[in-house]
């Protein structure tokens, strides 16, 4: 016998129902189709940079169109970037988002934070790059079956505001403010993608010119500095991978800071003597990495008033006649201490 | 039952009624204990450190720093100096000796430098935990210091 069921106001259940369904179906699949970016520039320049974005709705409803783009640090985007969006719904100017927004479904951090823990680093290799996450100046009215296209159209002014040649990969995310950066979890629907989000990370960017040390984020470097900005009052950490590229140092134990400091007077201090001071640790007994962290003012001896402008150093064998320097060849590597 | 008296005593009952009242209430007078004021003296040292969220403690050499703080004079002295608020002696001050969110330490000849302070009781004693930056304002340390016997 069929039992039917007896639901008490099932007409406001099912009423009910279609509500909650139509608002977690409210939404738009975003796409970055392509990045259009130049391959190199030059440190100061004004860089335009073009993300074509599309966009597949399965219902109607109004969101911000939010957009992110990663650059690093000393570049200060929020400052030194325009962006305006241009789309088949409508044209005008991407704002930045306060850091006092909460996204959703971030786990309740801001916009930016919620990138940097979901997309982290984009494949950069030194963690000296921030997010930087704008929103629509106005909320952007979709319906149901809309392809809405777009542009996103950035013009970056006086690209690499800290003066350093740079090599970095750029990456970009379009989202919407309502769904953050989640999914429906079909693939083979319609929609040109499952997520109501996308990320695009562009091949390595090279930023030329400028008078501050190379920083490269793209490729692994034989020492890396962290902080990657700091002074000479801070606890340093110098990392040395003897991994990256066959050097002489091949299978040593421990291997010795060489070092020369320029202070603010102009004057130099060496210290280049394989001691426990000098020396980098193998963080695991056949790891090839090898850390040495110091506070560069009581390393160099300074007295007060001193301070450090830049360092060049090499990394040496127990007998510190073996050197290694920047590539792995006789140049030393180069450091300048600076916030910026 | 004399109703006559009653209505001759009328309005002094009345006022016996009213002053009854007047007198019937009376402030109660709470005495909470008094919050201590927070005295710091004695010689701390680094039970935890971090830069920008890094644990310190097994790439550098903390452990023979030490900051010894004088109540009385309001003075505190550094013994093996790292990277920290101030590199040289000099005094100090808290934002409230009751209730301390900040302190100031103003090494001798120099400024005054007033840094976030956190004063919590953890497994039955006091630590200090002071969130600074001797280097770059990006570049965030935090100190956690417990007094040492």
């Amino acid at each position: 016998m069929k039992v039917r069921l007896h639901i008490k106001g099932k007409n406001l259940w099912r009423l009910c129902t279609l509500i909650v369904l139509c608002i977690v179906l409210s939404c738009c699949y975003l796409k970055i189709a392509s990045v259009d970016q130049p391959a190199t520039a030059v440190v100061g320049s004004n860089v335009n940079i073009t993300v074509n974005v599309v966009n597949s709705c399965n219902s109607s409803g109004t969101a911000h169109f939010v957009f992110g783009m990663l650059t690093p640090v000393g570049w200060n985007m929020a400052q030194n970037a325009k962006i305006t969006y241009a789309s088949s719904k409508g044209n005008g100017n991407m704002v930045l988002i306060p850091s006092t927004v909460i996204a959703p479904n971030s786990n309740g951090v801001n916009w930016t934070t919620y990138m940097m823990n979901f997309f982290g680093l984009a494949g950069n290799l030194i963690a000296d790059v921030q997010w930087t996450a704008y929103e629509s100046d106005v909320p952007i009215n979709y319906n149901n079956g809309d392809q809405i296209t777009g542009t996103v159209n950035i013009t970056f002014n006086n690209i690499g505001a800290d003066g350093s040649p740079t090599l970095v990969k750029l990456a970009y995310v379009v989202a919407n403010d309502q769904n953050g950066f989640t999914y429906d979890g079909f693939d083979n629907d319609s929609s040109p993608t499952s997520e109501y989000y996308n990320e695009l990370i562009t091949p390595c960017f090279q930023l030329t010119g400028g008078n501050g040390d190379l920083v490269d984020f793209c490729n692994p470097q034989l020492t890396t500095v962290n902080p990657p900005k700091s002074l000479d009052n801070d606890i340093v950490t110098l990392t040395y991978n003897n991994n990256v590229t066959p050097t002489a140092l091949a299978g040593a134990s421990a291997v010795y800071l060489c070092a020369t400091a320029t202070l603010n007077d102009g004057s130099k201090v060496t210290v280049c003597k394989p001691s426990a001071t000098t020396m980098l640790t193998q963080t695991t007994a056949t790891s090839g990495i090898y850390q040495l962290t110091f506070w560069p003012t009581k390393f160099f001896g300074l007295t007060s008033g001193q301070s450090i402008v830049s360092m060049t150093y090499f990394i040496t064998d127990v007998t510190g006649t073996t050197q290694v320097g920047y590539g792995g060849g006789t140049a030393p590597f180069t450091y300048t201490f600076k916030c910026t | 039952m004399d109703y006559h008296f009653i209505g001759k005593k009328r309005p002094f009952l009345i006022i016996m009624l009213l002053a009854l009242m007047w007198t019937s209430c009376k402030i109660e007078q709470v005495a909470p204990v008094p919050e201590s004021n927070k005295d710091l003296t004695g010689t701390w040292k680094i039970l935890y450190a971090t830069r920008n969220g890094t644990n310190l403690i097994p790439l550098f050499d903390l452990s023979q720093f030490s900051i010894t703080f004088n109540g009385s004079a309001g003075t505190y002295t550094l013994n093996n100096p790292v990277p920290f608020i101030e590199l040289v002696n000099g005094k100090y001050s808290l934002d409230n000796p009751k209730y301390p969110f900040s302190i100031t330490f103003t090494a001798t000849g120099g400024q005054p430098v007033p840094t976030a302070f956190n004063y919590p009781i953890i497994d039955g004693s006091r630590q200090i935990i002071m969130t600074f930056s001797p280097g770059c304002p990006q570049n965030t340390y935090v100190f956690t210091l417990t007094r040492s016997n």
